[in-house]
C-alpha cells in the first residue's frame, strides 16, 4: 500500500471503503478473543458546565471573517444554498 | 562568544532556507512566522534588562494542529489549507509568556493521521539523519525541524506514538506527557481521549524545560488536571530504581540489543535493579487503539463541512484520513451490537490495569520506541506492517501514563530510540531516569 498523500478517484474511494470493513472486522475478531470480564466504566465529574469568558478581540473577529467562505459585514453566512 | 536570540534566529532561518525546500529537502517547516525577527528583538531587549522568562532565547516550531494566532493551522491538509488561527492555544500563550520564540509551523501527517509523515498534503518530511527515509509521524516536521537544526525545540502531539516514533527515527528526545497534564485547548483534535501535546528537543534538559512551561491545569480544557516538575531535581541520579524490561518479540534483534546494552551500562553504573517482564495485553493494543481512534476522529471531523471555514474534508482529504472517517462511520452504524468501540473501551481498561499493577513493582518499563527501522519515503508496505510502528507506543496512550523516547545509538546509520515509561503524573521520575541514561554518553 502507498501511504503518500494523493488525490483519490471515486474508484479508489470505493476500494478504501471495502478495505476498512475488513480492517475493523479484524480488530473486532481480535478483541472478541479476550475472555476476561470487565465492569462497565463511568466517569463522574463535579461540574458539567463552564462559563465562556471575555470578548473576542477585533483581530480575532477579522481572522474569523477571513477564514469564512461567505460573510457580509456583520456575520458569517453558513447555510445559504447548501441545504 | 554567546549569541543573542536574533543572531541564533538568523542561523536557523539560513538553515531552513538552505535545506527545507531545497538542498536536503527536509520539508519540515510549512510556514515561517512573519513577525519572528521583530519578536526576537523584543526578547533580546528583555534579556538585556534581566526581565526575560524561562524560555528566553529558545526558538520553537509548532505542529500544524496547534493554533498560533495569525499563523496557519492547516493540520497538513487541503481542508484547512487557508485557515488562519484566530487565537493562541493555551500552550502557545504559556510559551509566549515565558519568552519562547515561535519560528514557524511544522509539517505533519494529515490531521495527525499517520505513522510516517507521508500523509501530509504538503509532501512527506524527509529524515534529516537518514535522507530518503521517513521521519516518522505524525509529528514529522516537529522532530525533523529539531533534528535538522531548524530550531531548538518543538511542540508535537502524541495520540498513539506521534511524538515518540518520529523522535526515535530522527534521533531527538520526545515526551508523551500523562493524559490530562497539558492543556489541549487550541489543539485541533484527532482522538480526544488519547491526544496529548508534548515537547521535543535535542536533549532531556530542554525537553523538561519546555514541559515545565506548558504543563498545568487549565479551566478551558474539561479533562485538565495538570502536573508539576522541579527542573533542578532532574540532574540528580535517582537511587534504588527497579527497571522492568519489556519482553516483546522484535524481528530486528539489533534494535533490542542496543537497548539491552544501554540498560546494562546504567544498571552497572547506578546499581539499579532490572528484571524482564511480560505484559499479557500489549498484543491487543493495536486492535484496541484503532477502533477508538476511528470513532473519535469521525466525530471530531464532522465540523469540517466547509460551511464556516475550510473545505469539506471528505472531498479533499487523502486516503489515510478517509480510511479513518469511513472506519468511524461504519463502526458507529454497527455499534448497536457493541462489537467495536464498546469492546475496545473494555480492552483499554484491561491494558490500563495491567500497567497500574506493573508500576506497583517497578519504577519504569523500558523497551524500544519503535520495533522496526523506518521505511523509504514512498515505499509500498502493508497496513499491518504500518500498524507495527505504534505497537509499543500506543499502549501508553491507552493507559494514560507518561513516556519518553531518547536516542541510544544507530542501526544501519539510522537513529534508534529507547522508550522509558512511568506511571501517570510521574514525569519528574521519568526525566530523572532519562537524564541518567543520557549522562552515560
Amino acid at each position: 500500500m502507498d501511504f503518500l498523500w494523493h488525490q483519490m478517484s471515486e474508484k479508489e474511494k470505493e476500494e478504501v471503503k471495502k478495505q476498512v470493513n475488513s480492517i475493523i472486522d479484524s480488530f473486532s475478531k481480535k478483541l472478541s478473543s479476550i475472555k476476561e470480564k470487565i465492569d462497565e466504566q463511568f466517569i463522574e465529574r463535579e461540574k458539567f458546565e463552564r462559563d465562556e469568558e471575555g470578548n473576542a478581540s477585533e483581530i480575532k473577529k477579522e481572522i474569523m471573517f477571513e477564514n469564512a467562505p461567505e460573510s457580509n459585514k456583520d456575520f458569517i453566512i453558513t447555510e445559504k444554498k447548501r441545504w | 562568544m554567546v549569541m543573542n536570540t536574533q543572531e541564533r534566529l538568523k542561523i536557523f532561518l539560513e538553515e531552513i532556507e538552505e535545506h527545507n525546500k531545497s538542498g536536503n529537502r527536509i520539508n519540515a517547516i510549512l510556514e515561517i512566522n512573519p513577525n519572528v525577527m521583530e519578536e526576537a528583538k523584543k526578547i533580546d531587549e528583555k534579556i538585556k534588562k534581566g526581565k526575560a522568562g524561562k524560555l528566553a532565547g529558545k526558538i520553537i516550531s509548532v505542529k500544524a494542529v496547534i493554533n498560533v494566532l495569525g499563523l496557519h493551522a492547516s493540520c497538513g491538509s487541503k481542508t484547512l489549507e487557508d485557515y488562519k488561527s484566530s487565537y493562541d492555544a493555551t500552550v502557545i500563550e504559556k510559551i509566549k509568556k515565558e519568552d519562547g520564540l515561535i519560528i514557524g509551523i511544522a509539517n505533519c501527517d494529515e490531521f495527525a493521521c499517520g505513522w510516517s509523515g507521508e500523509t501530509s498534503a504538503f509532501g512527506a518530511t524527509n529524515n534529516p539523519q537518514a535522507l530518503g527515509y521517513v521521519a516518522g509521524g505524525s509529528s514529522s516536521g516537529s522532530c525533523a525541524s529539531v533534528s535538522a537544526d531548524f530550531c531548538d525545540m518543538s511542540l508535537g502531539t502524541d495520540t498513539g506514538g506521534s511524538i515518540r516514533v518520529p523522535a526515535s527515527h530522527c534521533g531527538v528526545v520526545g515526551l508523551k506527557p500523562s493524559y490530562a497534564s497539558v492543556s489541549r485547548y487550541g489543539l485541533i483534535d484527532m482522538s480526544m481521549s488519547l491526544d496529548q501535546i508534548g515537547p521535543i528537543a535535542k536533549n532531556v534538559s530542554d525537553t523538561a524545560l519546555l514541559f515545565d512551561v506548558i504543563v498545568g491545569k487549565d479551566e478551558r480544557d474539561a479533562i485538565s488536571l495538570g502536573s508539576k516538575i522541579d527542573i533542578k531535581e532532574i540532574e540528580s541520579i535517582p537511587r534504588d530504581i527497579k527497571i522492568g524490561v519489556l519482553d516483546f518479540q522484535i524481528k530486528d534483534s539489533r534494535i533490542q540489543k542496543l537497548i539491552d546494552e544501554k540498560i546494562e551500562e546504567a544498571v552497572k553504573k547506578y546499581k539499579w535493579k532490572v528484571e524482564k517482564i511480560k505484559l499479557d495485553y500489549i498484543d491487543f493494543a493495536v486492535a484496541t487503539y484503532f477502533p477508538i481512534v476511528y470513532n473519535e476522529f469521525f466525530s471530531a471531523t464532522r465540523k469540517f463541512d466547509g460551511r464556516r471555514f475550510g473545505k469539506r474534508i471528505e472531498e479533499v482529504c487523502g486516503p489515510e484520513v478517509l480510511r479513518r472517517i469511513i472506519g468511524g462511520s461504519e463502526m458507529s452504524k454497527a455499534e448497536h451490537a457493541g462489537r467495536y468501540y464498546h469492546l475496545a473501551l473494555k480492552a483499554r481498561k484491561l491494558i490500563e490495569d495491567e500497567f497500574k499493577k506493573t508500576f506497583k513493582k517497578f519504577d519504569c518499563i523500558i523497551c524500544p520506541t519503535v520495533p522496526r527501522l523506518p521505511h523509504l519515503i514512498g515505499e509500498k508496505i502493508s497496513i499491518e506492517e504500518m500498524f507495527q510502528y505504534d505497537a509499543l507506543t500506543s499502549p501508553i496512550n491507552l493507559s494514560g501514563d507518561c513516556a519518553i523516547s531518547i536516542p541510544v545509538g544507530m542501526v544501519d546509520k539510522i537513529p534508534i530510540g529507547m522508550q522509558i515509561i512511568c506511571e501517570k503524573f510521574q514525569e519528574q521520575k521519568l526525566f530523572k531516569i532519562a537524564r541518567s541514561f543520557e549522562r552515560l554518553d
